[in-house]
């Protein structure tokens, strides 16, 4: 008996070093008294919004490793940027044109090659070269989807002449206290700052005294107006579709959603204006799988079956030119656009701010809210 | 004066006996003590330590310094005013919120006293067969995930919850009641729920060990039933209500799952603060100078309430 050996030898004092800690290795001692040899069969471990830890998205990958990686859900890129910066090892993260640079400043993304990518040729070129994807001269962001955020709301719900000259001013509006739901962001301040007339160029990176007093007056008004501040964005359809909440800040999806619902939406082009993003994953340096792991999950959510689903599924647009070759033409026709240069052209991209900048909006966001009652 | 020990040559193995007894006493206390160890000394020191450092974009400085604890308690003139009153701090919103924080664990830690009393009275007093099934049935809704039960008050709270489904069935009201969830009170409710099952043991158990003869006395020399309780049954089970109320206030006022999933912006407590700190504007050292600042407020709180109600007697008369 293996047991019995093992103990008469040890009380023998017969036992070598090595099969001393192998034994303990075996009840996880080895993890803390040895240096980490290298294991093969690391898992890859990917930071990932709500919702796109559907295996839809990466059947390539999954049909190539017979599993799923691990996925762990941020609900903002500052979220997940701060729990790399405090040691989580992931592989994999999801952010957006606007906060990839966030991750390289931190120095934990990491250039990605696109030779190694088999549906790179496929991404419509103006992506491949967009601010964002494209940093310092270097690629660090393989784009993936890309939408927009703009402001949903319930026509049943809401006067006419609402719905025909619709604005981001509900937000900030007392008549609709408890009735509309921002994001949990600064692009409440930020929006607020554009009702008030501001162009987003400047909004985008307030700094100082002028954003602290955009936060007393448009952060203070979109707290007390929002009937809750939402980080999941099943929350606030749910709440959509109830009619607890008449408007929103909200992505395609909710729009597609609540539409296969059969709820009544309209996705408004305010008069501020509404806003277009792409998001796509980036490397990270942190993390502990096999690289090429990490390059065939990129390569499955580049491919034209990923972007079938995302269009068919959710709403949004993908970066693979293919993508809409394949997809229900209906999908696409509610999707409303198929070339994202045209949107791009048509909306507000957003910016990427500075670390200092954006390090200002967090405390600023996180303290007019605190000082809700 | 044969009887006559000398003290020299008697208390050597006296005192070899007290070493064994005490070796024994931490021999047996050994796994508990390194478990506190490693799970709450160490990482209690680390966040002190940590709260002396300064966060300087994404590089933690490592120059000891109480910059962070000074950054809350640096005095400005002009005054944020929250709920009418003027806080005179340039960083007001951990004061705020601490004193927002200890009001609602007060009033959650009023509510599971008052909820919890009756319910241990009336197992002490009123059961007699099955003590333990009863027992069992109480702590049953708890057997359930905390993040479960918390979950489970959204639902009833909500807009097409329980509550207003229920009363618009009843034709009572016609639009949902939306003062119910995303609040201070929200959180309030489902902590009391949430803590309730944790008050009634201790304060069971002590009204269990009253002696029944002192109430059959008491009821002898012609007190009245009420007179009785207030004479006999509370102060006798006070150690056991104080027990409670302190097993309540303490982990409910830096609770953040509560104030996080039914509190919306409104119902914020300190320990969201913490976390935003940490999590959002990675500011890790400033989050561990509130998480230490909280711990002693806390601390401080709990020993002038012991002091205030002379705990030290009601655990002598108990003696």
């Amino acid at each position: 008996m293996q047991r019995i050996k093992f103990l008469d030898k040890m009380i023998d004092g017969k036992l070598s070093r090595r099969q001393m800690m192998q034994a303990a290795g075996a009840f996880g001692v080895g993890t803390l008294v040895l240096p980490r040899p290298s294991v093969a069969a690391e898992i890859l471990t990917c930071l990932e919004w709500g919702g796109y830890d559907s295996p839809d998205y990466f059947q390539a990958y999954v049909d190539k490793y017979g599993a799923q990686p691990n996925f762990s859900i941020f609900a903002g890129e500052e979220d997940a940027l701060a729990k790399v910066l405090a040691g989580f090892a992931a592989d994999v993260m999801h952010p957006c044109n606007y906060s990839v640079a966030r991750f390289v400043n931190a120095g934990v993304a990491a250039e990605i090659d696109t030779s190694r990518l088999t549906h790179w040729n496929d991404v419509f070129p103006a992506l491949q070269t967009a601010e964002g994807v494209v940093w310092e001269g270097k690629t660090v962001m393989a784009p993936a989807d890309w939408g927009n955020s703009s402001l949903a709301f319930r026509p049943d719900l809401l006067p006419p002449d609402f719905a025909e000259n619709p604005t981001w001013g509900i937000f900030y509006d007392e008549e609709y206290k408890g009735r509309v739901a921002m994001t949990d962001n600064e692009m409440a301040i930020i929006i607020g700052a554009m009702v008030g007339g501001m162009p987003y160029d400047e909004a985008y990176k307030l700094e100082g005294a002028a954003l602290e007093a955009a936060a007393k007056e448009w952060g203070t008004k979109a707290v007390n107006t929002s009937k809750f501040l939402w980080t999941d964005s099943s929350e606030v359809q749910q709440a959509m579709a109830s009619g607890e909440i008449v408007a929103a800040y909200a992505w395609n999806d909710l729009v597609a959603n609540l539409r296969n619902e059969g709820v009544p939406v309209v996705f408004a082009k305010p008069k501020e204006g509404m806003f277009t993003w792409f998001c796509g994953l980036t490397l990270l340096n942190t993390g502990k799988a096999d690289e090429q792991a990490a390059y065939d999950f990129i390569d499955a959510w580049l491919s034209p079956e990923t972007g079938k689903a995302l269009i068919e599924g959710s709403g949004y647009g993908h970066a693979n030119m293919k993508s809409f070759e394949i997809a229900d033409p209906e999908a696409i026709a509610n999707m409303g656009i198929t070339d994202p240069v045209a949107m791009m052209a048509d909306t507000i991209v957003f910016k990427t701010p500075t670390d200092a900048v954006q390090e200002g909006f967090n405390k600023v966001w996180g303290d007019t809210k605190a000082l809700k009652y | 004066m044969s009887a006559t020990i000398e003290p020299d040559t008697a208390s050597r193995p006296r005192d070899a006996e007290r070493m064994r007894r005490w070796l024994r006493g931490y021999g047996l206390l050994s796994p508990a003590l390194a478990v506190i160890v490693a799970m709450l000394a160490l990482p209690v020191a680390a966040l002190v330590l940590l709260s002396f450092w300064t966060q300087n974009g994404f590089e933690l400085d490592r120059t000891p310094t109480l910059e962070n604890y000074a950054q809350l308690v640096r005095l400005t003139d002009e005054p944020t005013v929250w709920f009418g009153i003027p806080f005179y701090f340039s960083y007001p919103v951990p004061a705020i919120l601490m004193i927002k924080s200890v009001v609602m664990s007060l009033s959650a830690t009023i509510a599971v006293i008052a909820l919890a009393y009756p319910m241990a009275y009336f197992l002490a007093f009123r059961v007699h067969k099955h003590k333990a099934l009863w027992i069992i049935l109480i702590t049953i809704p708890f057997w359930t995930s905390y993040l479960l039960r918390v979950f489970a008050w959204k639902i009833v709270l909500g807009f097409n919850g329980a509550i207003n489904s229920g009363l618009k069935a009843l034709g009572i009201i016609d639009q949902p009641l939306e003062f119910l969830l995303y609040n201070p009170g929200a959180v309030v409710i489902t902590l009391a729920h949430s803590w309730v099952a944790f008050a009634i043991l201790p304060i069971f158990v002590s009204l269990e060990k009253i002696d029944r003869s002192l109430l059959e006395a008491a009821s002898d020399l012609g007190d009245s039933k009420l007179k009785r309780f207030l004479r006999i049954t509370l102060p006798l089970s006070a150690p056991g209500t104080v027990a409670a109320a302190l097993l309540v206030f303490i982990p409910t006022v830096g609770d953040y799952v509560t104030p996080t999933l039914v509190g919306g912006p409104g119902g914020t407590m300190i320990g969201n603060l913490v976390q935003e700190l940490f999590l959002r504007q990675n500011n890790a050292p400033l989050g561990a100078a509130v998480a230490i600042t909280m711990m002693l407020i806390i601390a401080l709180i709990v020993a002038i309430f012991l002091w205030a109600i002379g705990y030290r007697r009601i655990r002598a008369r108990r003696a």
